[in-house]
């Protein structure tokens, strides 16, 4: 049997350096733009309203401004690329409230009147409207930082025990770092295009656990079979090579129908200004590059080097 | 190898077409004017208040009062008598007794024009108002639908007098009486001394009359004077079930409750929004389908071929568990991540067709017929396939667990504020288990029997070099 095999072992330092570069990066834009927690954890207000036409940006600003002297408010307009359909919703103002606890009801209503009477012609609508407390936005977050802990765990320990053959504890806790690394490519993902830590994050960071960790697998089930087929004595780099050979399409390509896939929502979400789903679907994307990296360039050769270390040391006892 | 009969692709593909077709469009029949809904289609899927447009608001009893289970209930059976009169039959409702929350998600009725989530959420956790009228005249009558009546807005001298009001209750209670060796489920009343004091003059001017027990604009029960009751204590009986009794005494009860409702978290959609994103996401189903199917057929030919009917399966069969396909079984609720997740297991679920068409490739290549090869190319995939998909199971449970309304760390957390991403948990799971029907099974079974046809041996078609 004649097979190509390709050198992947031996590029493990430019993969390690790609990685490394790229959360270096990555801690830079952190520093300087910071994170932000989405009210749905930190607690506050977001309104949305939908209008159409045109409307002086910075005057609606003032006006509603005016309306809420105390709060730190922030505000976004976006468009909807999609146009306008029957009601001609060309355009969203949204209003956030953050940190603080529930706008009242009062202001809440003020901002509409105002809204209407200043812009009768603009069709000013309620769209979207999230109010959140701050300490049950507090309980969320930590609920949910508690369930992607669960996550790791039993990942690590599902590994671990399905993988015995071929060093199960190194392969469980290679595949960790792997993990590790695609949350901190998701959690870049959202500190570099400016979105807040919302729910999403945390759906987006559970499902690349679950993918990241599908690719690894794969191939870490091609190097027990192949290890078993080659015996004992077969060299380690050699059987990872081989079997990294015989996955990478698998990998790439299971990449590129999920990535398409994910890639359409994006898209499709991006002209209709489905805000929602985009800070869902944007990471989902990077995490599935990610994630399909890290099980190539990371788990893999990682869990390789701790094995030929530790086969050393078995031989310097000797 | 162990072939399987040639019919076999054609009947599974025919089953596949026949549930993705059914499951999509429904099958409805026509008697005359009554359209009876045989199987559910998308159209019949429940959708949440992301699509449909909708207010989500939890909320606590003001100034930090600790409610008693009982108490919790009756302000939950509150909001269900105004959920039921305001004809939405179409809302979650749930009370947390560790957390003292109430969670309500409810799309907005019809015919509302002004999508105020205040008002909204005003109108539906106002204190109630409980009142006993004289006679049971009242202007409407609405169904629900299951067939309850509900009688609204009273009239004539129902409307004029108010005998008593909820502040005069002490408690309300459900109970069982044994009266001639028959078991009864009552509902037993007490007053406080100024409410004894007025039910004694009620009970007196309207002796073996009607007396109504109304909640705000809702009439909850209207029994008749058997005797006039003086020492503050009565009982409502009637033909009660056990939970009729229970609703009732906790309906009553809420007239009393000594806290009022605060808006912890609200949230609202309008309705133009949700439609709008439904119609994107499907405009994003379709677009990701059509390019996985050409990716496919154009990478693996047959085996892709197949693996796009497969897919088709595994679709059919996520909206079959979204929809319950035949009327009798409810309809999950399903949100824009719903939709994300259904999306993103179409573009994971080929991944076991991926790897058995390589393993395949792989075979041809070593010079093995297409048979063995097909035979073991199938059998060494199987184990990464199902260790692989034991990662996404996992992470689906835990998603279920955590985002859905009653969950493992409910009793550290309470329960969930947020709903939506619960669906996107759902239909992961359910991808990852169709795609085992599907992606394994199905796939399978139509490869090994396309195969026995002459025409389809050619190892070309299976990514092998030519014959």
């Amino acid at each position: 049997m004649i097979e190509k095999k390709l050198d992947f072992f031996g590029k493990r330092k430019i993969f390690f350096g790609i990685s490394i570069a790229i959360i270096v990066i990555g801690i830079i834009f952190n520093c300087i733009f910071g994170i932000n927690l989405d009210i749905q954890f930190s607690g506050g207000s977001m309104i949305s309203y939908t209008y159409n036409g045109d409307v002086n940006e910075s005057e609606l600003k003032s006006l509603v401004q005016e309306i809420t002297p105390d709060n730190q408010v922030s505000f976004t307009i976006s468009k909807n690329l999609a146009g306008n359909n029957d009601k001609g919703e060309g355009h969203y103002f949204t209003i956030q409230f953050p940190g603080t606890s529930a706008i009242s009801a009062e202001v809440q209503s003020t901002i509409s009147q105002e809204l209407e009477s200043k812009y009768p012609d603009n069709n000013f609508e309620v769209s979207e409207f999230t109010s959140v407390d701050p300490t049950m936005g507090t309980k969320f977050f930590v609920k949910c930082l508690v369930a992607v802990a669960i996550a790791c765990v039993l990942m690590v320990i599902y590994v671990t025990f399905r993988f015995k053959k071929i060093g199960g504890m190194s392969a469980g806790v290679m595949g960790l770092v792997a993990l590790l690394h695609d949350m901190v490519i998701v959690y870049f993902v959202f500190v570099i295009f400016r979105m807040d830590i919302d729910s999403n994050f945390i759906a987006v960071i559970l499902m690349i656990l679950g993918y990241s960790l599908n690719d690894t697998i794969v191939i870490y089930d091609r190097i027990r079979e192949n290890k078993a087929k080659m015996g004992p004595r077969a060299d380690l780099v050699d059987v990872y090579n081989l079997s990294m050979t015989q996955c990478i399409r698998r990998t790439i390509f299971t990449s590129i129908t999920t990535l398409a896939a994910i890639t359409s929502v994006y898209v499709v979400c991006f002209i209709y200004n489905i805000t929602s789903i985009q800070s869902f679907a944007l990471p989902m994307m990077f995490g599935v590059v990610s994630g399909c990296y890290s099980s190539i360039c990371i788990a893999t050769p990682l869990w390789v080097i701790w094995q030929l270390k530790k086969k050393n040391k078995a031989s310097e006892k000797k | 190898m162990k072939r399987v009969a040639k019919p076999v692709f054609f009947i599974i593909a025919a089953l596949i077409i026949a549930l993705a077709v059914t499951s999509i469009f429904g099958v409805t029949t026509q008697k005359g004017d009554i359209t009876t809904t045989r199987i559910k289609g998308i159209s019949d899927i429940r959708w949440g208040i992301d699509i449909k447009g909708g207010v989500e608001a939890t909320f606590q009893p003001a100034e930090g009062v600790d409610a008693t289970p009982e108490q919790l209930e009756s302000a939950k059976s509150v909001i269900e008598t105004r959920m039921v009169s305001s004809n939405i039959t179409d809302y979650e409702l749930y009370a947390d007794e560790s957390s003292n929350r109430i969670i309500v998600r409810f799309p907005w009725k019809e015919e509302t024009t002004n999508y105020d989530p205040y008002e909204a959420i005003e109108e539906i956790s106002a204190t109630a108002t409980l009142t006993f009228r004289p006679g049971n005249e009242y202007e409407s009558v609405d169904y629900t639908d299951d067939g309850t009546p509900v009688m609204k807005t009273p009239t004539g001298a129902t409307a004029e007098t108010v005998l008593l009001d909820g502040s005069m209750i002490e408690s309300a209670q459900a109970g069982v009486i044994n009266e001639d060796g028959s078991t009864q489920y009552v509902v037993s009343l007490k007053f406080n001394s100024e409410g004894a004091e007025k039910f004694k003059e009620a009970t007196t001017t309207y002796l073996n009359q009607t007396i109504s027990i109304w909640m705000d604009d809702v009439m909850l029960s209207y029994p008749t004077v058997n005797s006039v009751i003086s020492d503050g204590s009565a009982q409502i009986t009637g033909n009660f079930t056990a939970e009729e009794a229970t609703a009732l005494a906790a309906k009553i009860n809420a007239g009393a409750l000594p806290f009022s409702l605060e808006t912890v978290n609200a949230g609202s959609i309008s309705p133009t929004l949700g439609a709008n994103s439904l119609y994107a996401m499907g405009i994003a189903a379709v677009v990701a389908l059509i390019f996985i199917a050409l990716f496919m057929i154009i990478v693996y030919r047959m085996p892709g071929f197949i693996a796009v009917i497969a897919l088709l399966g595994q679709l059919a069969i996520t909206i079959v568990a979204v929809s319950g396909y035949f009327p009798v079984f409810n309809s999950f609720t399903m949100t824009l991540p719903g939709i994300a997740g259904m999306i993103l297991s179409i573009g994971m679920g080929v991944d076991a067709n991926i790897i058995t068409a390589e393993r395949i490739k792989e075979e041809l290549r070593k010079g093995k017929s297409v048979d063995s090869s097909i035979n073991a190319g199938t059998k060494n995939s199987l184990s990464a396939i199902i260790d692989g998909n034991m990662t996404v199971v996992i992470v689906a449970v835990i998603l279920i667990l955590v985002f859905g309304p009653f969950n493992m760390l409910s009793f550290i957390f309470g329960l969930s504020t947020t709903g939506s991403i619960y669906a996107f948990g759902y239909t992961l799971l359910v991808g990852v288990i169709s795609n085992f029907i599907m992606g394994i099974g199905a796939a399978r079974l139509m490869l090994k029997s396309i195969s026995g046809f002459k025409i389809f041996r050619n190892p070309k078609l299976y990514g092998g070099a030519k014959s």
